[in-house]
């Protein structure tokens, strides 16, 4: 009987302790909490500065999509800024219905030509309005605000750090006396 | 004034007073909740949400009242009503202030006990009338648990009745105005006798912790499952107006009623009814539900038992308060 009365009073002071504290809601509608700097939500594909599509068709995020949903159709035509011929994506969709959003096509891409970006994910009535055609994909270039993630850029974050050879046996020997310490 | 009139027009203030109280009492417990969990509650209604229960009450009343193909189609219609009518009737006995009460019974403990043992039965209605399986153990749990409770909140009753020697609740106040409230004196029966009211009324009104007979995660919804619209509302009521009731009985029997000192008698009975009240929802929302068998075993090894002793005890102080004063 007596744990009963104990328990009880312990749970009624801790949440008559939390009745005094302040509560921590943001109001939806009326403020909206300030996004975090890496969120990331859609994709868009882009341009080099003179205009160029990035894309080259290569297939690799189709590859490596764990969720598969995109597909890449590639064809050969000729630039029209640089006159050269090359490969380019005849059809890119990404269907975000499946998207897990791990960026791992940004991640994979030879020429940093997809990136996320940072607009939350609207809600949509339709299936057709989440997958994203290349049209869309081009046109999120110019109106979402974009994240700073491309390939190379990442590929850089996340390469081990360039170790000075004394450097490496301050640590090694810190990992030996690490208890002492 | 002819004491019918007067009888009618007590009742009907009473009444509409109770169901206000209610509907208010949501919001204050839905905002009293939120604070608890670092939430704000309702704010959009009103200032600080104050008109959420009559959006509530608005909303329950546009829902279509469903009747299942399969459901006793009378029981399940009369069930809701009957649950209100029950608590609103426990309420008649409760004096509110020396002269505001609708029947000063002779019996009026009695009463009480009996309309709350009665509470039991349109919960079973409602369940046996879905002729829905989580329903059916919602109304099986619902009787199993307010028939064991029923002795031990007797008990409790019993205390004060013998203390003051009557079962009149006006009587029981008016001793507690001369020899002090029951909670403080005599110390140990009275007090104990309220820790077990408490607990065993909570049962009756099948509360939290005692509210496995709609158990959420267990029977969806007990015996309100099947129930929509103003069938699922006045259900609620019910529920809320029992306690409201239940805390209004325990300040009359235990907390000397409408005595205090300055303010006029009526305003101490509501502070201390909404004060035991606030302090149900703080139980309610600090607490989780107990097993059945727990359930079961707090009332039969503990509560019976020691309910025994405590009335017990009582007879023995009075008969000593006799001697002495001899």
């Amino acid at each position: 009987m007596m744990p009963y009365f104990v328990d009880t009073l312990r749970s009624l002071f801790i949440t008559m302790r939390n009745v005094l504290r302040k509560p921590t809601t943001v109001h939806f509608p009326m403020e909206r909490r300030v996004r975090a700097e890496r969120y990331r939500a859609s994709f868009a594909l882009l341009h080099d500065q003179s205009g160029e599509e990035l894309c080259i068709g290569c297939k690799a995020c189709e590859r490596i999509c764990p969720s598969e949903v995109i597909t890449v159709d590639a064809e050969k035509r000729e630039s029209s800024v640089t006159g050269k011929k090359r490969s380019y994506a005849k059809a890119f969709t990404l269907d975000q219905n499946a998207c897990i959003y791990c960026e791992l096509c940004v991640q994979v891409c030879p020429t940093d030509a997809i990136v996320m970006t940072r607009t939350a994910q609207e809600p949509a009535f339709h299936r057709q309005t989440l997958c994203l055609n290349m049209e869309r994909l081009y046109d999120n270039e110019r109106t979402q605000p974009l994240t700073w993630a491309n390939a190379s850029r990442l590929i850089e974050m996340q390469a081990p750090p360039a170790k000075e050879p004394a450097k490496a046996q301050d640590n090694a020997d810190a990992d030996q006396t690490g208890q002492a310490r | 004034m002819s004491p019918y009139l007067r009888a009618l027009i007590y009742s009907l203030v009473i009444i509409t007073l109770l169901l206000t109280v209610t509907a208010w009492s949501i919001w204050f417990e839905r905002k009293f909740s939120g604070r608890m969990q670092s939430r704000v509650g309702p704010t959009f209604y009103g200032p600080f949400g104050l008109l959420q229960p009559v959006v509530d009450g608005l909303k329950l009343l546009q829902k279509e009242f469903l009747i299942p193909e399969s459901a006793d189609r009378a029981l399940f219609v009369l069930a809701p009503p009957l649950t209100v009518i029950l608590a609103l009737g426990t309420a008649a006995v409760v004096p509110f202030g020396s002269e505001v009460v609708a029947a000063d019974l002779d019996v009026g403990v009695l009463y009480i006990l009996a309309l709350g043992s009665l509470t039991t039965v349109p919960v079973w209605i409602a369940g046996w009338a879905s002729n829905n399986k989580y329903s059916l153990l919602g109304g099986m749990r619902a009787v199993a648990q307010g028939i064991s409770y029923e002795i031990p909140l007797a008990l409790a009753a019993l205390v004060p009745v013998i203390l003051a020697g009557s079962m009149s609740l006006t009587d029981i106040v008016n001793y507690q105005i001369q020899h002090g409230w029951f909670v403080f004196w005599p110390p140990g029966p009275g007090f104990l006798a309220f820790l077990f009211f408490l607990p065993a009324s909570l049962a009756e009104a099948n509360r939290i912790p005692f509210d496995i007979p709609e158990a959420e995660s267990e029977l969806i919804a007990g015996v309100t499952t099947e129930y929509t619209g103003m069938g699922f509302g006045l259900l609620y009521l019910a529920e809320y107006l029992h306690t409201l009731i239940v805390s209004a009985v325990a300040s009359a029997l235990f907390f000397g009623g409408w005595d205090g000192p300055l303010l006029p008698g009526l305003h101490w009975m509501v502070a201390k009814t909404l004060v035991l009240f606030a302090g149900i929802f703080a139980i309610r929302w600090s607490l989780v539900r107990f097993r059945s068998d727990q359930l079961m075993g707090i009332c039969w090894r503990y509560l019976v038992p020691i309910g025994l002793g405590l009335v017990m005890v009582s007879a023995i102080w009075v008969q000593l308060a006799k001697a002495s004063a001899q």
